[in-house]
């Protein structure tokens, strides 16, 4: 037995039975609300469409924990708010879970099996680590007022790019009040704790267990000797503490209470968001069932389980927003609006008893909570909001879902609809024949092999703008010849190869990608080859992970890391140095969608070449402004363009010689905002295949194209 | 109530295209099989009176033409077409349009449509006669190259505007039934997405012999056309060339021709 034995919390001492009832009646009528809340939130997202999630669930629960507790995804782009939110998490879990062993020895195992650990050493410790954690919960909660209140960060600004001022959804002031009462309502649950313990120890300073062991409560106790100090004595401590347990109770059951209806259900939804993650949300795009005869998410209703409770789980946190290419130029599109849009619009309709008609589940058009099509058009579907997201809401899959139905309706630009027409007449974007596609390669001296009539080594799938564009044909000789110098067999399909659908997926016309990525499965089928290279990240995308599912699984390389080997196995040898001061694109269908963020780092440091990064890099690189079909559709005129946007962080760089880039579309995307923004002659644009060749000069003539 | 709209499946060029064995047109396999751009909007025009109107009305498009044109039917199935008529008989190849305007003309007699539409023309034979002379075999009234059109299904008769020369208007009513040949840019044409061309697959397309409109093979292809086309060639190209080399070399080049032109001259 301890000395301590005698010491233990002190609970409902001095109060009455009837107030204690009270206190149970309360209690249980918060956890009922909160059930009750839970129960519709529940129903809420079962309203939406089936899903059948992959991979076995304890995965998934491990996976969750670990970015919960390790709090990757909220450090990221923002370390100061990340170390805040781990305070107050950390400081509100021990709290919660210190309050939740006081009722289970209290209400269970006491009563129970008259089981009692809640006394002597145990509570001391427990006591000390409780007043640690108030600490780090207050700590973080006065950072995120500071933060909130004078940092004024703009991604914090509620204001939506696609409403106008005055319109009644234009900057939610009301968000804005919800997050201060949140912060404001723990801060007072904190504060008032420890007021309230400080009362209890004065209170009840004769009694030696309680006063010899206060420092065990470090808070409490200065609060304490303040207090006596102050005069006050045990009579009106003992008031004082009355008056507290009830302020400090009725507003911790009143949060409890909430949690369903208000943004501290993020508890909740941010966990089983991250739970039921996607790993390749925006990689590959869902399939449609065969049968299905409506396309796309035009109610509500259309969206799955998952992506309502996605819409849940958005904190509002404002990094898509910021890492959005469309938002930063002016777009009416913010991710972040699309998402709490829509959470708007399915808490409206889907909270009730009933589900209303279908009529108004309509989530397409301008009223509140709905998303305008102007809205769905700028997406690029770059990825950038999706890979930011520390919740895992995956917004481009919802875009692309409601773009769907955009096409099904014809509701898109007429060039975007000629250019969909063009594709399905001719198999590419440029509207040539057929015929003309490997007609790039008669510019070479030396045949290019037909994948369809022998077989090679390695399949290159050409794509468009490596096959039509007169700037990116002169690139694609120049890899052609650099593969023939390195000795590898390789071939092209010729007119066997169409576009490989990756954006007109993205566009949302998802029956004419199934015929793209049928035909094109059909001719990989047909050829006899080991593994496939491409130059173009799109491309590489859709073949990589999408044709999977339509039965065509094969082993595919961005040209990156295939010229990489060959310089690793000396196929390959640098004769020139190159001495440029450069920086890299990084392509977002190479980057962020697969992660090759070292290739082309590792080749231009072969090259001798002297990389300034962008501040947007790697996984925060800005997209083009080219991707999700926007290359088929005219930016608004007088607007600043994504591009432009880039070459002006590029041109930020002192000394800068070559902007790298690693994508056909990049390449005709920067070569435009260069001479636009007028830094044509301060630095130039080149494809990473350009900048090789330079640094080997062909070593036979033969190999030069003409 | 009923719309009948004829639309034609046309031949755009691949390139470098070949001329056939006879001489007398393009080896097919350098053509590109389309719906004709001016039935994109003829047909559009109908389903947008049909999306307006109280009544039912019933949007039949008819193609003369052999299998191949039933990818450009569908296309106008999912676009909001009801029914799709092929009239197709071996015996038609080498018609003119009279010839196949006498098509058209008995298959509007058996359907009893209140207003025939058909394109101003064809992007491949520019003949623009089709659906005029279609009208004349019908004995009804026409309107060609209508470029906006008020039209309540059931009445007697429409308004309509034909576009002319110098910036002018001419605003005509019409009585029904009547042929209408329509301008582009009359509307705007909707997407077909690939998913509704798929869906409209299982739509029938009906297959009408001659003998279906009680015309004989004597009345169509060469037999019953008054012209027939004699050779398709590319013409000589003109005298320019284009003289390729920098300033020195185009200069020198330049100089050369100048010389030979003197020299032939004296």
């Amino acid at each position: 037995m301890s000395r301590f034995d005698a010491v233990t919390r002190i609970l409902f001492e001095a109060f009455g039975a009837a107030e204690v009832r009270l206190f149970y009646v309360l209690g249980y009528t918060a956890i009922g609300i909160f059930f009750y809340g839970a129960y519709v939130q529940i129903r809420k997202y079962r309203r939406g469409a089936a899903l059948e999630l992959e991979g076995g669930l304890w995965g998934r629960v491990g996976g969750m924990l670990a970015q919960v507790l390790n709090h990757r995804t909220i450090d990221r782009r923002d370390r100061a708010a990340g170390n805040a939110h781990r305070l107050i998490f950390y400081g509100f879990m021990l709290l919660f879970a210190g309050t939740a062993t006081i009722t289970l020895e209290y209400d269970i195992l006491e009563p129970l099996f008259g089981i009692r650990f809640w006394h002597g050493e145990f509570y001391l410790v427990f006591s000390l680590v409780l007043d640690v954690a108030g600490v780090a919960l207050i700590a973080g909660l006065v950072f995120m007022m500071y933060r909130r209140g004078w940092m004024r960060l703009p991604k914090l600004d509620y204001a939506r790019p696609d409403r106008s001022p005055g319109d009644p959804d234009f900057n939610r002031p009301q968000y804005r009040r919800e997050d201060w009462a949140f912060l404001w309502g723990l801060l007072i649950i904190a504060g008032t704790g420890y007021v309230l313990e400080a009362a209890r120890l004065v209170w009840l300073q004769g009694r030696a267990e309680v006063w010899d062991t206060r420092w065990w409560s470090p808070v409490g106790a200065l609060l304490a000797e303040g207090m006596r100090a102050l005069g006050l004595g045990a009579g009106a401590a003992g008031l004082l503490r009355h008056g507290l347990w009830w302020f400090h109770g009725v507003i911790a059951l009143v949060l409890i209470a909430l949690i369903p209806y208000t943004k501290v259900k993020h508890i909740f939804t941010a966990a089983a968001s991250l739970m039921v993650r996607d790993p390749q949300a925006a990689q590959r795009l869902p399939r449609v069932a065969d049968g299905q005869v409506e396309v796309g998410a035009a109610k509500i209703t259309d969206f799955n389980w998952k992506q309502l409770l996605n819409l849940d789980a958005c904190t509002k946190c404002g990094r898509c927003h910021e890492a959005c290419p469309a938002r930063a130029v002016g777009a009416p599109l913010s991710p972040r609006d699309v998402i709490l849009s829509l959470r708007e619009f399915a808490h409206a309709t889907l909270e009730s008893g009933a589900v209303p008609a279908a009529a108004e589940l309509d989530v397409h058009g301008k009223g509140p909570g709905q998303v305008a099509m102007e809205t769905l058009w700028s997406c690029r579907t770059c990825m950038a909001c999706v890979e930011i997201c520390p919740v895992a809401v995956e917004h481009v899959p919802i875009i692309v879902q409601m773009r769907r139905k955009l096409v099904e309706d014809g509701a898109m630009d007429p060039l975007l609809t000629k250019t969909l027409q063009t594709i399905h007449k001719t198999g590419n974007s440029f509207g040539e024949s057929k015929r003309k596609r490997g007609a790039w390669s008669k510019g070479l001296p030396f045949p290019v092999k037909d994948a369809r009539k022998e077989p090679v080594d390695v399949l290159w799938f050409v794509g468009d703008y490596a096959s039509f564009d007169p700037r990116n044909q002169k690139v694609s000789q120049l890899f052609a010849s650099l593969l023939r110098e390195a000795g590898v067999d390789f071939g092209i399909l010729y007119d066997g190869e169409s576009n490989a659908g990756n954006d007109v997926r993205r566009v949302g016309e998802e029956g004419l990608y199934e015929v793209l990525a049928a035909a094109n499965v059909n001719a990989l089928s047909s050829a006899s080859f080991k593994s496939v290279v491409t130059t173009d990240p799109h491309s590489f995308n859709t073949i990589r992970n999408e044709y999977p599912d339509f039965g065509g699984k094969y082993e595919i390389q961005h040209y990156t890391t295939l010229v990489r080997q060959l310089f690793a196995e000396k196929r390959l040898r640098v004769t020139h140095p190159l001495k440029y001061r450069v920086t890299f694109h990084d392509p977002c269908h190479l980057g962020r969608f697969n992660k090759g963020y070292d290739a082309p780092r590792e080749l231009l440091a072969l090259l001798g070449c002297e990389l300034v990064e962008m501040g947007r890099c790697k996984a925060n690189s800005f997209c083009c402004g080219a991707g999700g079909g926007r290359i088929w559709i005219p930016d608004p005129v007088g607007a600043e363009k994504p591009a432009q946007n880039r070459m002006k962080e590029a041109a930020a760089i002192p000394g800068l010689e070559v902007y790298v880039v690693s994508c056909p579309k990049d390449l005709t995307m920067f070569e435009d905002a260069l001479k636009t923004t007028g830094n044509e002659g301060k630095f130039v644009v080149k494809e990473l295949i350009e900048l090789i060749r330079e640094a080997i000069p062909a070593r036979l003539a033969a190999e030069v194209p003409a | 109530m009923k719309i009948l709209v004829a639309v034609k499946q046309v031949a755009a060029l691949d390139e470098d295209f070949q001329i056939r064995g006879d001489g007398r047109d393009v080896d097919a396999d350098f053509l590109i099989r389309d719906l004709n751009e001016w039935d994109d909007f003829s047909l559009e025009e109908a389903v947008k009176i049909k999306e307006a109107a109280a009544e039912p009305v019933q949007v039949v498009v008819v193609c003369v033409g052999s299998e191949e044109a039933d990818e450009s039917l569908r296309k106008c199935l999912a676009k909001g077409a009801d029914r799709a008529i092929r009239v197709w008989d071996a015996a038609v190849e080498g018609s003119d349009s009279i010839a196949i305007a006498r098509i058209l003309a008995a298959v509007a007699k058996r359907e009893a449509p209140q207003m025939l539409f058909a394109g101003v023309q064809s992007s491949d034979q520019s003949f623009a006669s089709t659906g005029i002379a279609a009208a004349a075999l019908l004995g009804w009234p026409h309107a060609a190259v209508v470029s906006s059109l008020t039209y309540a299904p059931g009445a007697k008769s429409a308004v309509l505007r034909r576009e002319l020369e110098g910036g002018l208007l001419q605003e005509v009513e019409i009585q029904c039934p009547a042929v209408l040949t329509i301008q582009l840019g009359i509307n705007t044409p909707r997407y077909a997405s690939l998913r509704s061309i798929k869906q409209a697959a299982a739509k029938p397309i009906e297959v009408w012999s001659l003998a279906d409109v009680a015309l004989g093979a004597g009345d169509v292809g060469e037999a019953g056309s008054l012209s027939r086309v004699r050779r398709m060639y590319i013409p000589q190209k003109g005298r320019a060339q284009l003289i390729d080399g920098d300033a020195a070399q185009q200069a020198a080049r330049l100089a050369e021709i100048i010389r030979e032109f003197k020299g032939a001259a004296a």
